[in-house]
C-alpha cells in the first residue's frame, strides 16, 4: 500500500483511484458493450494479467485474503448477512474439499468461463458505461506516462494500465497487514452507518466513494445460478462490490481451515540448528574473548562459602548427613524409651562439645552414706571419745561436718541446723569452681643440661696412674717431652734438670743447675736435640744426647759451627755465652743466655729456631725473642702493656700470643702489629696453650678457671670451666688426640675432651671426661705442670710432691 | 666293695657338708683324669652342691687310698676342671655363674694341683734389669748399666760383656754351643751387638755391631734356624739381620776400609753389620718382636697394633688391632696363641689364625698396672707368666681366666721383664736391680696333660 500511496501523488490526479475502483466494476461491461475487439483484447489482457499476477503470487493472494479477513472479523454485522456468506463459503469450501479433481477442473473452467462472467457483469452495469469509458481513457494515458517514466520499479507491462486488475495488484504489491485499507478511509466502522447515503465513504483524497448499484434478490439468484464462480465470490462491504477469490486464496483458506500454516512454502519441520547447544563445540559461538570473571574466582562466592564453612564449624549449620544422623539417633532413642540423667554418675569427660574443648564440670556432692542416715547401723555411730575428739578438732580438720546420730523414727529427727551453711558452701563450690585448665610446664632440671656424649664413648683418654717418676727432691716446676715421645725433661726447685725414659720411669740423666729451674722446654724441631732450661737470670741451651745419636751430634756441630758475624749489635739485655767449661759441656750445656733479670718462662717456636723468654720484671723488655741460629735477641715490644705472664707462638702462622694478667694480645710477627685482644674473664692468667690447629686458645688462671677461646668466634671465652677448687697452674692441649688438660693446686688434673671441627659452623665440643688424682698436696701446692705425651693419649704431670706421674 | 666305698664317700661328703655348715642340694658328678696314676672309677657320685676344691680333693684322695690300699699315696692336692675351666668357688656357685644345668651327671676332671713356684734366689745387679734370656745353663741379662751379664743357674756371675754405650734393652741367645756360643743384645745406643762367648776360655768378644736403627733398640728375636735376627726399635722400624758371624767382606767398601784399619789396630773391634731388610709399617715405636714361623715375624707396637710380617717378602701379612699400646708379646708354639701385655692392665690372648671376627680370645685381668712382659710356658700349653709395673709376677692358667694360679708378690719395684725359656725356671727382673728366680716342679703333670691333642680349653 505504501507504494500505491507513493504512486498516487506521482500521478497527480485525485480521481485516479476512484476511477480505478469504479473501473473494477464498470470496465468489463463497458468493454463488452463497446466492442468485441476491445473486450477480447481486454479479456485476454485480463486473463494474461491475472495469470501474471497469480504467477507473482503477491497481489492475487493478498488483497482478497485481507478483505476476507476483514469480513470475517466483521461477521457480526447485521447488514452483512453472515448466514449467506457462510453458507456460500461452506458450500464453496465443501465443493473444493470434495476432490482435487474438481478444483482443478474448476480452475480449468475458470479460465474459460471468466470472460463470460465479466460479460455478465458488464451487462448488468451498462448504465455507467459512458462515464467509465471517458475516465478510463484518461487513466490509460496517465498510466502510460507513469509506466514509461518508471517501468523498472513496478515491473509492470506497458499494457497494464489498460486493465483494472493489474493496477489493483500493483497497489497491494507491498502491502502489509498492519496498514489499513485506505481505498476507503472511513476506518473500521460498521458500514450500516452509511446505509442512507449514496456513498460508501471517502477515498484518500477525500472524494466520496459512490455506492455501486444495489442488487436485488433476483439478481443475486441469477448470479448464483449463472455465475460458476459464485461460490468463490464474496462481497466487499467497504467497497460495496464483489470479489472473486483466486486459486491461491482458496488454497490459503483451505489450509487455514485444516489447521495448517497458511503459507505453503513454510516448512515447520525443517531441521533445527541449535546454536547455543549445551555440547562443547570446537568453535566458539562468538569471537569475543572470555570475560575476566570467567577465570577469576569469585570473591562473593568465596565469601559465601567461607560463611557456610564457618557455620558448619561452629555448629550453627548442619550437614545433611548430620541431620540424617541426628534424626536416626532420635528415632533410636525414642524406640529405647525415655532416658534419665544419671545425676551421680561419673563425669564423662570424653564427650567434648565443639565449642568447649576442655569443659570442666561443676564439682559434685558426695552421695549420702550410712552415716547420714537418721538411724545408722551401730558401727557408724561414733564413740564418746570420738565425739569428744570431733568437738575439739578445728572445723577445717574434721573428716566430716557432722556427727552421726541415731533416732528411733524419722519423726524425731530435728531440724538440721547447718542447712543454710551447707547450701551456702555448696553454692560457693559451684561458684568458685575453676572454669579453665591451666597448663603448667614441668621442667626437669636435668633436661636443661646440654646433651653430652658419655665419656666412655670418647676414649682414649688417660684414666689411671701408670708410672711414678721419682728422683726429684723438691717441687717439679716444669716438664717437657721430646717429639718422639721416648723421653721427657723435668725441671725442679732442687736445682736439677732430669731426663727420663717415658716407658720405664728411668731417670736417664740428671744435670745440676746453679739455680732453681723454673721452666724447661724441649725444642720441637726433630732435627735438633736441644732443651732450653731457664733458671734465674739465664736460659741454658742443653744437648741431652738422648734419642738419635746422629741428631745429637749434628746438633752439637750446628752449635759449634756458628760463626759470629763481625758487625753484630750486642744487646744490653741479653748476653749469649758459649759454654766452654769441659765438665759442663760433658753434662750437655751448650749455650747460656744471661738476661738482665730473672726469666720465668721459655717457649719455642714450632720450627725450633726462635724461642721466647718472659721476664716478668723486665718492664718494657719483658718479652724477648731469641734466634738460635744467629744468636740474636730482640725485644719486640716497646711499651709495657702489663705484667706479662706467659707467651706462646702460633703453631703454624706468624702469630705471637702474649698473656698479661687479664688480657691475651695476639701480635702478627711479620706485620708487627696487634691483631687481636682476647678478654679473659680471669683475674690472673697463669698459662696459655694454643690448639695445634691454631684457632683455639686455652687459658688457665689462678682464680680456678680454664677458659677456651675460639678465635673465629669472639674475643671473649667460648667456654669457661670452673671445675678446679684452687689455682690452675697449667693447661695443655694434646697434639694428636682431641684432649686437653688442666693441672691445679687442688691436686687434681682434669682431662677434657675438646673436639674442634673443621666445619666452621660447628662449635667445639668440650666434655670433661676424667679427674686424675695422685699427687700429694705439699705446702698447698698441688700439680704444677702437665704435658701430654706427643703420640699416645697419656699425660705427664709434675707435682709439688717432687714426683712426676704418668697417667694412661 | 664298691658300695662300701660309696658309703665312705657319702660319709666324707657329709663331713664336708657339715664343715661348710649348710645343707644344700646334691648333684651327680663323675670324676676322671688324664693322669693315669690317679685314676679312680667311672662311677658317678652324689656330691653336695656346696663343696669346694679342698673337699673334692680330699674325696679323691680318699678314693685313691681306698683303691690302692697297699701302696699308700700321700695326700695329693688336686685341681678340678669343669668344662675346661678351673673350679675356684663351691660347685653350686660355679654352676650358677656358668649357668650349666646340674640335673645331669657332671663330668669333673681333676689334675694334680700345680705347686707354687718357689723362689730360689735373686741376683743383684748394679742397675735395673731390662731383659733376660735363659738357655738352660746360663742366664743372660741386660742391664741399665750398659752391660750384658752372664749368670750361672746357681747365681754366680760368669761374665759381663761391656761394649754398649747406653743401657741394654734386649738380649737373646743365638746359639748356645760348646764351647762357642753366640748372643745378641740391643741397646739405647741404637745398635745391636752380636757377641761370641767362649765357654771354655771364659772370654767374650763383640763380633758385629749392627747399625741401622735411629733410636733405641727395644726388642730382638732370633729365628729357629739361628741364622737371622729381627730387631724392633723405637724408630718404628723392624730390621732383619744376619746372625751368622763373618769376616768383613759383606761390608760396604768404605766401611770396610775403616774396618781394616781398626782390625789392624785392635783385634777385638767388632765389624759393622747392616740390615738384610727393613720392615716399615708401624706408626709408633715397636716394643716387641718374636718369630712365629720360619719366615714369619710378629711385632707389637705402641700404635695399638700387632703386625705379622713375611720376612722373605718383607711385607706385612696381617694386623691385629687393639685399643692400647702394646708392650710385650709372646707366642706359644704349643697352642698357637699370642699373648700380649699392654699399657692397660690386661693380658690378652690372640688367635692369629682367625682371620675375621673376635681375634681376642680372652683377656686375663688381675694386674694393676702396665703389663710389661709376658711369656708362655715352653712346656705347658695352658700356662703363661706375666710381669707388671704393679710389682707382681703372675702365673696364669688360661683355663682359669678370672684369677691367676699364683701371685708372686713382694718385689720391691716394677718388673720390666720375665722369662720362661726353661720349663722349671721362672725369671723376672726389674727396677729393683734384681734378677728373681723361681722354680716350678710341675714337670710330671704338665707333660702328661699336654700330650692330648686339644688346643686351648
Amino acid at each position: 500500500m505504501a507504494t500505491t500511496s507513493r504512486k498516487r501523488p506521482a500521478r497527480g490526479k485525485r480521481n485516479d483511484e476512484l476511477e480505478e475502483k469504479l473501473n473494477l466494476f464498470v470496465d468489463a461491461p463497458a468493454d463488452d458493450d463497446d466492442e468485441e475487439k476491445d473486450s477480447d483484447k481486454s479479456d485476454s489482457d485480463l486473463s494474461e494479467g491475472f495469470d501474471e499476477e497469480s504467477g507473482s503470487e503477491q497481489e492475487g493472494e493478498y488483497d482478497p485474503f485481507a478483505n476476507f479477513d476483514e469480513n470475517d472479523s466483521d461477521e457480526d454485522d447485521e447488514d452483512f448477512k453472515p448466514s449467506d456468506v457462510s453458507d456460500e463459503e461452506d458450500k464453496s469450501i465443501s465443493d473444493m474439499s470434495e476432490g482435487e479433481d474438481d478444483t482443478s477442473e474448476d480452475a480449468d473452467d475458470e479460465e474459460t468461463k471468466e470472460p463470460v462472467t465479466l460479460r455478465k457483469k458488464g451487462k448488468q452495469l451498462k448504465k455507467g458505461k459512458q462515464q467509465g469509458e471517458s475516465r478510463k481513457k484518461k487513466a490509460v494515458t496517465d498510466d502510460v506516462i507513469e509506466s514509461s517514466s518508471r517501468p523498472a520499479v513496478t515491473g509492470e507491462s506497458p499494457k497494464e494500465p489498460l486493465d483494472n486488475q493489474p493496477s489493483q495488484g500493483n497497489d497491494y504489491e507491498f502491502d502489509s497487514s498492519d496498514e489499513e485499507d485506505i481505498r476507503n478511509t472511513v476506518g473500521n466502522i460498521p458500514m450500516e452507518w452509511y446505509e442512507g447515503y449514496k456513498h460508501l465513504g471517502y477515498d484518500v483524497k477525500g472524494q466520496r466513494i459512490v455506492k455501486p448499484e444495489g442488487r436485488d434478490k433476483l439478481d443475486e439468484f441469477l448470479n448464483k445460478m449463472d455465475n460458476p464462480d459464485y461460490w468463490r465470490t464474496i462481497f466487499d462491504k467497504k467497497l460495496g462490490k464483489d470479489v472473486v477469490l483466486n486459486e491461491e486464496q482458496l488454497l490459503t483458506i483451505q489450509r487455514i481451515q485444516q489447521g495448517f500454516y497458511p503459507e505453503t512454502t513454510f516448512d515447520p519441520y525443517e531441521p533445527y540448528i541449535d546454536h547455543f547447544t549445551y555440547e562443547k563445540m570446537i568453535h566458539p559461538v562468538t569471537r569475543r574473548p572470555a570475560h575476566k570473571r570467567s577465570f577469576i574466582p569469585s570473591l562473593t562466592e568465596k565469601d559465601k562459602v567461607s560463611k557456610l564453612v564457618h557455620a558448619i564449624k561452629m555448629g550453627w549449620m548442619k550437614l545433611p548427613s548430620e541431620i540424617e544422623a541426628d534424626r536416626k539417633r532420635k528415632e533410636e532413642e525414642e524406640k529405647k524409651g525415655p532416658k534419665f540423667y544419671d545425676l551421680w554418675g561419673k563425669e564423662d569427660n570424653t564427650k567434648m562439645t565443639r565449642r568447649h574443648h576442655a569443659h570442666i564440670a561443676a564439682p559434685k556432692m558426695k552421695l549420702p552414706g550410712h552415716e547420714e542416715s537418721y538411724n545408722p547401723l551401730p558401727e557408724y555411730l561414733p564413740t564418746e571419745e570420738e565425739v569428744l575428739a570431733w568437738n575439739e578438732q578445728d572445723a577445717e580438720d574434721r573428716k566430716s561436718d557432722f556427727v552421726p546420730k541415731k533416732y528411733d523414727c524419722l519423726r524425731k529427727v530435728p531440724y538440721y541446723p547447718r542447712f543454710i551453711q551447707d547450701r551456702f558452701e555448696r553454692c560457693l563450690d559451684l561458684y568458685l569452681c575453676p572454669r579453665q585448665r591451666r597448663m603448667r610446664v614441668q621442667v626437669e632440671p636435668e633436661e636443661l643440661l646440654p646433651k653430652l656424649p658419655r665419656p666412655k664413648d670418647l676414649q682414649p683418654f688417660p684414666t689411671t696412674q701408670a708410672i711414678v717418676y721419682e728422683g726429684h727432691k723438691s717441687y717439679v716446676r716444669s716438664i717437657s717431652t721430646d717429639q718422639s715421645g721416648e723421653w721427657f725433661v723435668s725441671g725442679s726447685d732442687d736445682k736439677t734438670v732430669r731426663f727420663w725414659e717415658v716407658s720405664t720411669g728411668r731417670c736417664m740423666k740428671t744435670i745440676e743447675m746453679a739455680d732453681t729451674v723454673l721452666n724447661v722446654a724441649w725444642c720441637p724441631n726433630p732435627a735438633v736435640c736441644l732443651v732450653a732450661v731457664c733458671a734465674e737470670n739465664s736460659i741454658y741451651i742443653i744437648n741431652p744426647h738422648l734419642g738419635d745419636k746422629m741428631v745429637a751430634s749434628g746438633t752439637d756441630r750446628l752449635i759449634e759451627g756458628y760463626e759470629r758475624p763481625e758487625e753484630m749489635k750486642t744487646s744490653p739485655l741479653v748476653e749469649w755465652i758459649v759454654v766452654e767449661d769441659e765438665e759442663k759441656k760433658e753434662q750437655g750445656f751448650r749455650l747460656q743466655l744471661k738476661h738482665f733479670k730473672a726469666v720465668k718462662q721459655v717457649t719455642w717456636h714450632g720450627k725450633g729456631d726462635y724461642f721466647s723468654a718472659v721476664i716478668p720484671d723486665g718492664g718494657n723488655s719483658s718479652v724477648l725473642i731469641h734466634q738460635l741460629s744467629k744468636r740474636r735477641s730482640q725485644a719486640p715490644f716497646k711499651k709495657n702493656k702489663g705484667l706479662v705472664q706467659c707467651v706462646a707462638f702460633h703453631p703454624t702462622r706468624p702469630f705471637f700470643f702474649v698473656a698479661t694478667q687479664r688480657y691475651i694480645r695476639v701480635y702478627h710477627l711479620m706485620k708487627q702489629e696487634l691483631t687481636k685482644k682476647l678478654l679473659s674473664s680471669a683475674r690472673w692468667v697463669s698459662s696459655i696453650s694454643i690448639h695445634p690447629a691454631g684457632d683455639n686458645v686455652l687459658i688457665g688462671s689462678y682464680d680456678c678457671r680454664v677458659s677456651w677461646f675460639d678465635m673465629d668466634l669472639s674475643t671473649k671465652p667460648y667456654q669457661t670451666l670452673r671445675h678446679h677448687r684452687k689455682a690452675v697452674r697449667q693447661v695443655n692441649y694434646h697434639h694428636r688426640y682431641p684432649l686437653f688438660a688442666s693441672a691445679s693446686d687442688d691436686g687434681a688434673v682434669m682431662i677434657f675432651h675438646g673436639q674442634v671441627y673443621n666445619d666452621l659452623l660447628q662449635n667445639p665440643l668440650i666434655v670433661p671426661v676424667k679427674i686424675l688424682r695422685g699427687h700429694v698436696i705439699t705446702n698447698s701446692l698441688g700439680v704444677l705442670a702437665c704435658e701430654f705425651h706427643p703420640t699416645q693419649p697419656w699425660i705427664l704431670t709434675a707435682g709439688a710432691d717432687a714426683t712426676i706421674r704418668l697417667f694412661t | 666293695m664298691r658300695i662300701w666305698i660309696f658309703a665312705r664317700v657319702l660319709k666324707i661328703c657329709k663331713m664336708a657338708a657339715s664343715t661348710s655348715s649348710s645343707v644344700g642340694s646334691h648333684l651327680q658328678a663323675r670324676f676322671f683324669t688324664k693322669q693315669k696314676r690317679f685314676v679312680v672309677g667311672n662311677t658317678p657320685f652324689s656330691v653336695p652342691a656346696n663343696v669346694g676344691v679342698t673337699e673334692l680333693s680330699s674325696l679323691i684322695n680318699k678314693l685313691l687310698n681306698e683303691d690302692k690300699a697297699e701302696e699308700d699315696i700321700e695326700n695329693v692336692e688336686f685341681d678340678f676342671l669343669i668344662e675346661g675351666e678351673f673350679l675356684r668357688v663351691p660347685l653350686a656357685s660355679h654352676f650358677e655363674v656358668t649357668q650349666t644345668s646340674t640335673e645331669a651327671v657332671v663330668d669333673i676332671e681333676y689334675v694334680v694341683k700345680q705347686t707354687a713356684p718357689e723362689p730360689v734366689g735373686s741376683i743383684l745387679h748394679d742397675d735395673w734389669v731390662s731383659c733376660i734370656h735363659n738357655d738352660g745353663d746360663r742366664i743372660l741379662t741386660g742391664c741399665y748399666d750398659n752391660g750384658v751379664r752372664l749368670w750361672g743357674r746357681n747365681g754366680d756371675n760368669i761374665a759381663t760383656l761391656q761394649y754398649h754405650t747406653d743401657p741394654v734393652k734386649c738380649v737373646c741367645w743365638i746359639k748356645s754351643g760348646d764351647p762357642v756360643s753366640l748372643l745378641v743384645s740391643g741397646s739405647h745406643d741404637q745398635t745391636l751387638i752380636i757377641w761370641e762367648w767362649n765357654e771354655r776360655e771364659k772370654k767374650s768378644q763383640p763380633l758385629h755391631v749392627c747399625k741401622g736403627h735411629a733410636m733405641s733398640v727395644d726388642a730382638v728375636a732370633v729365628d729357629q734356624s739361628q741364622t737371622r735376627i729381627c730387631s724392633g726399635s723405637f724408630d718404628k722400624m723392624l730390621k732383619v739381620w744376619s746372625a751368622v758371624p763373618s769376616s768383613g767382606e759383606e761390608e760396604p767398601p768404605e766401611i770396610q776400609e775403616q774396618q781394616k784399619k781398626r782390625v789392624r789396630r785392635d783385634d777385638s773391634t767388632p765389624i759393622i753389620r747392616t740390615p738384610i731388610s727393613t720392615l716399615d709399617g708401624h706408626k709408633e715405636a715397636v716394643s716387641s718382636v718374636i718369630w712365629t714361623g720360619k719366615d714369619e715375624v710378629c711385632s707389637a707396637s705402641w700404635d695399638h697394633t700387632i703386625q705379622m710380617w713375611d720376612v722373605a717378602q718383607g711385607s706385612n701379612k696381617s694386623n691385629l688391632t687393639g685399643t692400647k699400646a702394646f708392650l710385650s708379646l709372646s707366642h706359644s708354639p704349643l697352642n698357637g696363641l699370642l699373648a700380649s701385655g699392654s699399657v692397660d692392665r690386661h693380658v690378652r690372648l690372640w688367635d692369629p689364625r682367625i682371620k675375621d671376627g673376635a681375634v681376642v680370645k680372652s683377656s686375663l685381668t688381675h694386674h694393676n698396672g702396665w703389663v710389661s712382659s709376658v711369656a708362655w710356658s715352653p712346656s705347658n700349653k695352658d700356662q703363661l707368666l706375666s710381669g707388671s709395673y704393679d710389682k707382681a709376677l703372675k702365673l696364669w692358667d688360661i683355663r682359669s681366666p678370672k684369677a691367676p694360679l699364683f701371685n708372686m708378690t713382694g718385689l720391691d719395684d716394677k718388673i720390666l721383664t720375665v722369662d720362661w725359656s726353661i720349663p722349671d725356671l721362672l725369671l723376672c727382673g726389674g727396677a729393683d736391680n734384681c734378677l728373681h728366680m723361681f722354680s716350678t716342679a710341675e714337670a710330671l703333670s704338665t707333660t702328661e696333660s699336654s700330650t692330648d691333642g686339644n688346643i686351648a680349653d
